[in-house]
């Protein structure tokens, strides 16, 4: 199906380490700010010295938030609905007029951890001469846990707050847990719009809090930098959001917009030790997404690449490039990884609030290729996860 | 013109049967799958009784694919892989040569954390500072627990294990994933992007995290005379529902792929909404709100009218709330015809098997209008006028049908309604 109505972006937000909204951390990013620090929340001592790129004030007492409702969330649901809103603000959906049944939400979700602290109090209890004696735990013990608690740790249950904050009651779903699916989340919100299911939709996605278990998983993957020499990634906490609408009807309710999502091609193949995709679903990925957009690849001006630093997954992506771009000496190549870190699952949505801003300043901040005032009209997201999968997204200037 | 989607192959494996025949003769017989829980020790919590899969049944150690990546494997993944692997046998999908147009959609949330992990954890946690060098030197906490509890583990297992190199996505929208897995898989199929989808859901909560929580926030069943008749949708003495675990799986295929390649074709899906309540998290639109709009998206989505269809496979969880607002749901699509549209739950059978469920009663709704059976709501003795539907008591019905709904909503008020039919030219 080729995106016959163009799908453009009407309004985004975003929360980042180095931006509470979409400005600030375009003002950062031009400034070559990066929000990587030494772990802190928490005391990471025990996992040697570790950095990442976090989020800082933001609590629900900022953000306006009943305590009733705060009481199962945790800062990715702060995280995400920040970023909701100001996507919907930015877009006016408040005064557009569109019912909430014609509005859709797409979005991919980080992992959802449970803090040890939660359920610490009903092992306590349970301590006996020997240990923990799980006949006390199941006899009792065990609702010391706060009630809610395993609400708050369903996987969907932040996206749904979102919904109930701002009205929303059409078409949704939620993906999980990497960069895949937070770019899931916007082709699907994009198939809705085209078949014209919703009128608007707000799509994207939100990173996982750094915790010791995002850490522990970290580790345990092989994939964090744990010197500034070795290779691996650094985790970031993030989300961002668009509202995507048709054109025509952005046009009809004179909502503003300068970019479109012209194409998209999604693949899975993983490599046999399962730390990448093969480097030809990344090509294929990247090959489906030019031909949805009747692009070539001499028409890509930026690609903002996926290039986590883990080692097998930049190499599948340079052999990916290079099998679709040939030579790379002259294709700038942008990452936002070594500004805001890993945000996995927000990270699509956020590049393309990165490349927005490309196209409308015609401005490459300078954190890689460093080329500014350059004319900026179609630019590639890459993305992928460990296991295999891989998606890519272009956006596209228009007039 | 929208590619046409239909299901070419299902699996499942259910508290009721090893496979799709299994289950489904069960089922038609008004037979339940509900029991005391024998995985875990249960003394001391108000609800002690839930659908169990056995452990035979489950695609084992004799599979040599499975097996490979038996470490990473959790035992929602061992049922998908068993539903899965009936399914694509069903389709034969192996013959499908370009397998980047082959993709995975599964509704999933991952292993629940175990006590004793919870508990290993705590040997290296003093309040305040982990001791991550001594868990991690320690042969205490396996690193595959991290693994098992991420979603996209069982679908890019699947993928593997199926050579499914395309579109893969895993879906976390709690009751209504199964469905979801579906519908986003359909919307996979008719956008071009693959030409088949293995879609389902699979649910292995029967373990002591997994379980306390929906006793936390009082969703289960408490009172109930014996097992097999604690979930009774619709009845006037329902008083919560039973958990259960399960995989469902179909093979969905574009209509031309499936033709080229002479595959039986078992249904289609002909349509698909999605909603939000929009409302309270812990509490459905009391109005139907989400309910009513997602499935009127889903006959919009099939350009049929309410008059067209002819079942309604209801979510049915046996909670006081839902059944009332689903029947609220039932009564402002249908209008006059809400009380004389057969409407069922599988769920007073197999119980509720969360993720899995949305995929299980597509299956069971596609086989019973191949067979013409409505599947019954068991356990229907006392009447709540507030459920005052055709809810098909006790026996299940033999009559000819060709179109159904089928209703899947989700804790925080997530809905999904598939538009189910019997395939015609």
């Amino acid at each position: 199906m080729m995106i016959a109505p163009q799908v453009v972006v009407t309004g985004a937000g975003s929360v980042s380490s180095i931006g509470a909204t979409s400005s600030e951390t375009w003002t950062a990013l031009l400034g070559g700010q990066n929000g990587i620090r030494p772990v802190r929340g928490f005391d990471a001592g025990g996992f040697g010295r570790l950095f990442a790129a976090q989020v800082g004030d933001l609590t629900a007492e900022n953000l306006g938030i009943h305590p009733r409702d705060a009481r199962i969330m945790d800062l990715h649901s702060l995280m995400l609905m920040s970023a909701a809103r100001q996507a919907y603000g930015a877009a006016g959906l408040a005064d557009a007029g569109i019912a909430g049944d014609a509005i859709g939400f797409f979005a991919g979700m980080g992992m959802v951890d449970y803090e040890v602290d939660d359920i610490l109090p009903a092992v306590l209890k349970s301590l006996g001469p020997a240990g923990v004696d799980y006949g006390r735990f199941y006899a009792g013990a065990y609702r010391d846990i706060h009630p809610l608690w395993p609400l708050s740790m369903l996987n969907n249950v932040t996206f749904c707050q979102v919904a109930i904050d701002l009205g929303i009651k059409g078409e949704n779903a939620v993906f999980c847990p990497h960069a895949d699916s937070g770019a899931v989340a916007i082709t699907e919100a994009v198939g809705a719009l085209c078949e014209e299911r919703a009128e608007a939709v707000l799509t994207g996605g939100v990173s996982e809090k750094i915790s010791p278990l995002s850490i522990a998983r970290g580790l345990f993957a092989e994939i964090l930098k744990r010197a500034p020499e070795e290779p691996g990634t650094v985790l970031g906490e993030g989300a961002a959001i668009l509202c995507l609408e048709n054109r025509a009807s952005a046009d009809r309710r004179g909502a503003t917009y300068s970019v479109a999502v012209a194409g998209y091609g999604h693949c899975c193949a993983p490599r046999d030790d399962g730390t990448a995709p093969l480097p030809g679903a990344i090509a294929g990925a990247m090959s489906a997404a030019l031909e949805r957009a009747s692009l070539q690849p001499k028409d890509i001006d930026v690609v903002i690449v996926h290039r986590d630093g883990t080692e097998q997954a930049d190499k599948s992506e340079d052999e990916g490039l290079l099998s679709i771009f040939g030579d790379l000496r002259n294709l700038p190549v942008f990452s936002t990884k070594p500004a805001f870190g890993h945000l996995l699952a927000a990270a699509p949505a956020m590049d393309i609030v990165v490349a927005t801003m490309m196209i409308e300043r015609g401005i490459i901040p300078p954190i890689w290729s460093g080329k500014p005032a350059q004319q900026v009209r179609n630019v590639m997201v890459n993305c992928q996860s460990y296991e295999g999968q891989c998606a890519t997204i272009i956006v596209q200037a228009v007039a | 013109m929208k590619r046409r989607v239909v299901v070419t192959g299902s699996g499942m494996i259910t508290p009721l049967g090893r496979n799709c025949e299994e289950t489904f003769t069960n089922a038609s017989r008004g037979a339940s799958g509900i029991d005391y829980i024998t995985s875990f020790d249960t003394t001391g919590l108000p609800c002690r009784i839930g659908g169990e899969v056995k452990n035979e049944w489950l695609v084992g150690a004799s599979d040599p694919a499975a097996a490979r990546l038996d470490r990473f494997a959790s035992r929602g993944f061992r049922l998908m892989a068993t539903a899965t692997r009936e399914a694509a046998l069903q389709a034969g999908i192996e013959d499908v040569s370009d397998r980047e147009r082959v993709g995975v959609a599964l509704g999933s949330h991952g292993e629940n954390v175990p006590v004793s992990e919870m508990v290993a954890l705590l040997r290296y946690y003093d309040g305040s500072r982990w001791d991550i060098r001594g868990l991690l030197k320690s042969r205490d906490y396996s690193p595959f627990q991290l693994f098992l509890r991420k979603p996209d583990t069982a679908s890019s297992l699947l993928a593997m294990l199926f050579d499914c190199q395309g579109s893969n996505l895993s879906i976390v929208s709690a009751c209504a994933a199964g469905a979801q897995a579906i519908g986003e898989a359909c919307r996979i199929i008719q956008d071009d992007k693959a030409d088949v989808m293995i879609a389902g859901g699979c649910e292995a909560t029967l373990n002591f995290m997994g379980f306390i929580g929906f006793v936390l926030i009082k969703a289960l069943t408490e009172k109930y005379v014996t097992p097999q008749t604690a979930s009774r949708p619709f009845d006037r003495k329902r008083n919560g529902f039973v958990m259960s675990e399960g995989a469902g799986a179909v093979i969905l295929e574009e209509l031309a792929h499936a033709r080229a390649r002479g595959a039986v074709i078992l249904g289609e899906i002909l349509g698909y909404g999605s909603s939000a309540d929009a409302y309270r998290i812990t509490d459905t639109h009391p109005k139907a709100e989400g309910a009513f709009i997602a499935m009127t998206t889903a006959l919009e989505d099939a350009a049929l009218s309410p008059n067209d269809i002819e079942y309604v496979n209801a979510h049915g969880t046996s909670t006081l709330q839902n059944d009332l607002v689903e029947s609220l749901a039932v009564k402002r699509v249908f209008g006059e015809r809400a009380k004389s549209v057969p409407v069922s739950s599988n769920k007073s059978m197999l119980g509720h098997t969360i993720a899995a469920a949305g995929t299980i009663e597509c299956v069971l709704t596609l086989m019973g209008m191949e067979r013409s059976i409505i599947l019954p709501t068991i356990n229907h003795e006392f009447r709540d006028p507030k459920c005052d539907l055709d809810v098909v008591p006790n026996e299940s019905r033999r009559v000819a049908h060709s179109r159904a709904l089928s209703n899947s909503f989700g804790f925080g008020g997530q809905n999904a309604c598939l538009c189910l039919g019997s395939f015609r030219e």
